[in-house]
C-alpha cells in the first residue's frame, strides 16, 4: 500500500530502539572489519558516515519543515572548530587510554555551539521563508568564516591543523545511526508530525495549537546540533580544518543530497549521501563539474522525479481534489 | 467567570485593508452550547471575521473577548489552546500527511509530550501515543473516516475532505468551532448528513459553533440564531424566522440568490 512505501506517511516508527541498537552494533562490526579495508576506501566510508549526518540533519530543517537553509556548512564549521580547539587544548593534558572520552565530549561540545548557532540562525527564519530565508543562511555561513579566516586562536586563515586523529568507521557509523534514529523518530512522533503540518500549511497548522515559530527554531536548533558533530568528527578524520572548506558550496553540496533523496524521505536521503559522496572519488569528471552536473540533475529531477531520485512512491493523488470548488 | 459571560464577545471588532472596512463595528455574542449561523453575500466579511476571532487578524478597533478574556494580541495557536477551533472555507489539510496524522497533529496541544520524550520513547510516551492514537481513531469513525486512516488527505474525495477538516478542529478539543461553508461543494445527500452530524457533535462535545454557510436550508436547519452581514456591518439578528421575514435581509441576500439561481 502507497503508505508504507511512505516513509512520510507512515504513522509510526515501531520498535525505533531495536533499529538503533542495530545501527550501532553493525558500526561497532564495521569498525572492528574495517581493518581489512584498504585506508583509502575507510576514508571514503568515515565521509559517508560524515555525510549521512549531515544530509539526514539538514533534512529535518529543509525536508521536513520546509526551510530552505544554505547554513548547514557554517554549522558544521562550528561544531568542527569547537571539537578540534578542545582536544588540541586537552589532547596533551590526558592520558591516551582517556582519549576516546575527551573525543566524546568534543563531539558533544560540538554539536551544542552549532545548536547555538542554529538558535541565532533559527530567528530570521521567523519571518523569512524561501529565497530570502536561503539568502539569510547563505550570509550566515559566509559570516561564520570570515570570522574564522580572521581569528587567531583557531589558525586564521590557515586553520588549524595536528588534530588527533580519533575519528573512526565506528564513531562515524554509530553517530550516524544516532542521528537517523533522533530525527526519524522525532518526526515520527504526534508531536513531531508537527514539522510536517508547518512546512505542509502554516495557517493551518497554527489554526490547530502548533505553534510554527516553536518548530522552525526547534529544527534548525536540533539539525545544527548534528551538523555539528559532523563537523566534530570531521575535523578528527582529516586532521586540518581551513575556512575556505566549509564555503557555500559545501552547503550545496548537502542540500543536493537531500533534494535528490526526496525532501524529508530520511531513507532516500542517506542513499544520495552515500552516493554523492562516492562518485566524485571514482569520477574525476564528476568532481570537476560537480555543480554544473547538480544544477543538471535537480532541473531534470524537477521535471522526472518530483519525489526524488532515490525513493519509491506513488504518484502524488489528490491534486485534482484540491481545484474542485 | 459565571455562566452568564458569552463564550465569544466581539464588541465593535473593526478591520479595515487600505481603503476598505472589511468588517465594520461587529458586535456578536455567542453563548455555551449555542448554535449561531453567520451568513451574508460574498465578500460581506464572514471569513475576514472568522480571521479576527482567531488571532490570524488583529482588529484595527473594537475588541474581542473569548471566555470573559480579552484575545488582543493572542496568536492562533494561542487562541486554538483556549479553545477556538475552525475550519477553512478552501479546505487547508495537511497535503504530505495521512488522515490519521492530519487530526493526531491537532492532538499535541494538549499533551506535554515534546521533544525529549519523542528521542527516548519511554513507558509514557508509548503510552500517550497510545491515548492519542484511540481518541484520533474514535474522532475519525464518529466521522466514518476511520478506514482511510492510511489514505493521503488530500486524496480524499471533496466532502470527506471537509469532514476530516471538522475532525482535524475537534481534535484540539474546541469550546467553540467555527465552521467555514462545511457544506460547500457537497451534494444533497452529503449536506442532509452533515447537518445531523453539526448538531450530533454540538450535542456530544457539548460546544458552541458558529456557522458560516450560504446553503440555507442547512444554516436554517442547524441555528437557533443567525446574523446577517453585507458589507461587513450586522443587518439583521434573530431566530430564522424573523431573519427569513426581515425585508433588508430579502434585500441584501435571499434577493441576491435569486438572482443567481
Ligand atoms: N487580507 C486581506 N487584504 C485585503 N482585503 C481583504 C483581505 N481579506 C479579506 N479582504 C477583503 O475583505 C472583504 C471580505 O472578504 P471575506 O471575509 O472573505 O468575505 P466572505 O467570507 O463573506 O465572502 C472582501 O472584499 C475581501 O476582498
Ligand atoms: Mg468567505
Amino acid at each position: 500500500m502507497l503508505s508504507t512505501l511512505n516513509s512520510r506517511l507512515s504513522t509510526s516508527f515501531a520498535g525505533a530502539k531495536r533499529w538503533l541498537i542495530a545501527g550501532i552494533l553493525l558500526a561497532a562490526l564495521a569498525s572492528y572489519l574495517s581493518g581489512g579495508i584498504n585506508p583509502y576506501d575507510r576514508g571514503v566510508w568515515i565521509d559517508c558516515g560524515i555525510n549521512i549526518i549531515l544530509a539526514v540533519s539538514l533534512n529535518l530543517i529543509l525536508g521536513h519543515t520546509g526551510q530552505f537553509s544554505l547554513g548547514h556548512a557554517g554549522f558544521m564549521s562550528v561544531g568542527g572548530y569547537t571539537a578540534a580547539k578542545l582536544t588540541l587544548v586537552c589532547a596533551a593534558l590526558v592520558p591516551a587510554a582517556l582519549h576516546p572520552l575527551l573525543f566524546a565530549a568534543a563531539l558533544l561540545a560540538g554539536g551544542l555551539m552549532a545548536a547555538c548557532a542554529g538558535l541565532l540562525v533559527g530567528i530570521p527564519s521567523l519571518r523569512l521563508r524561501g529565497d530570502y530565508l536561503a539568502i539569510v543562511t547563505l550570509g550566515f555561513g559566509e559570516i561564520i568564516r570570515v570570522v574564522m579566516q580572521n581569528t587567531e586562536a583557531v589558525g586564521g586563515a590557515s586553520g588549524l591543523s595536528g588534530i588527533p586523529k580519533l575519528t573512526t568507521l565506528g564513531w562515524a557509523f554509530a553517530l550516524a545511526a544516532v542521528t537517523i534514529y533522533a530525527i526519524a523518530g522525532l518526526v515520527n512522533s504526534t508531536y513531531g508530525r508537527g514539522f510536517l503540518a508547518v512546512s505542509d500549511d502554516e495557517v493551518a497548522a497554527s489554526a490547530m495549537g502548533v505553534n510554527p515559530v516553536r518548530y522552525k527554531v526547534t529544527a534548525f536548533v536540533v539539525g545544527a546540533f548534528f551538523a555539528g558533530i559532523a563537523g566534530a568528527l570531521y575535523a578528527h578524520h582529516k586532521q586540518t580544518l581551513v575556512p575556505t572548506g566549509f564555503d557555500w558550496l559545501k552547503s550545496v553540496d548537502i542540500v543536493v543530497m537531500v533534494i535528490l533523496g526526496g525532501m524529508g524521505r530520511t531513507p532516500g536521503v542517506i542513499v544520495a549521501a552515500i552516493i554523492l559522496t562516492w562518485l566524485p572519488e571514482h569520477l574525476r569528471v564528476f568532481a570537476e563539474y560537480r555543480m554544473i552536473i547538480y544544477a543538471l540533475l535537480i532541473i531534470l529531477l524537477m521535471i522526472l522525479r518530483p519525489q526524488g531520485l532515490f525513493t519509491l512512491r506513488f504518484k502524488k493523488k489528490g491534486k485534482e481534489a484540491k481545484t474542485l470548488p | 467567570m459565571s455562566d452568564e459571560t458569552p463564550l465569544l464577545k466581539l464588541d465593535r471588532a473593526t478591520i479595515r485593508f487600505g481603503g476598505l472596512t472589511a468588517v465594520s463595528e461587529l458586535d456578536l455574542e455567542i453563548g455555551r452550547h449555542e448554535m449561531v449561523g453567520l451568513i451574508g453575500p460574498n465578500g460581506a466579511g464572514k471569513t475576514t471575521a472568522f480571521n479576527l476571532i482567531t488571532g490570524v487578524y488583529q482588529p484595527t478597533s473594537g475588541s474581542i473577548e473569548f471566555a470573559g478574556r480579552p484575545t488582543a494580541g493572542l496568536k492562533p495557536h494561542h487562541l486554538a489552546k483556549l479553545g477556538v477551533a475552525r475550519t477553512f472555507q478552501n479546505i487547508r489539510l495537511f497535503a504530505s500527511l495521512s488522515v490519521f496524522d492530519n487530526v493526531r497533529v491537532a492532538t499535541q496541544l494538549h499533551r506535554e509530550h515534546g521533544i525529549l520524550h519523542s528521542l527516548w520513547r519511554g513507558k509514557g510516551f508509548r503510552e500517550s501515543e497510545a491515548a492519542v492514537e484511540s481518541e484520533v481513531m474514535d474522532l475519525l469513525s464518529i466521522f466514518k473516516l476511520e478506514g482511510l486512516r492510511d489514505e493521503q488527505a488530500v486524496s480524499l474525495p471533496y466532502g470527506a475532505q471537509r469532514r476530516l477538516e471538522i475532525v482535524r478542529a475537534l481534535a484540539t478539543r474546541p469550546k467553540l468551532l467555527l465552521l467555514d461553508e462545511p457544506a460547500a461543494g457537497m451534494n444533497p445527500t452529503e449536506k442532509e448528513e452533515l447537518m445531523h452530524l453539526i448538531r450530533f457533535i454540538q450535542e456530544r462535545f457539548s460546544i458552541s459553533v458558529l456557522l458560516v454557510e450560504h446553503d440555507m436550508t442547512v444554516v436554517m436547519g442547524v441555528c437557533q440564531r443567525i446574523a446577517v452581514l453585507e458589507y461587513g456591518k450586522k443587518i439583521a439578528e434573530g431566530t430564522p424566522e424573523q431573519i427569513k421575514c426581515d425585508p433588508k435581509v430579502i434585500e441584501a441576500y435571499l434577493g441576491e440568490e435569486e438572482v443567481e439561481s
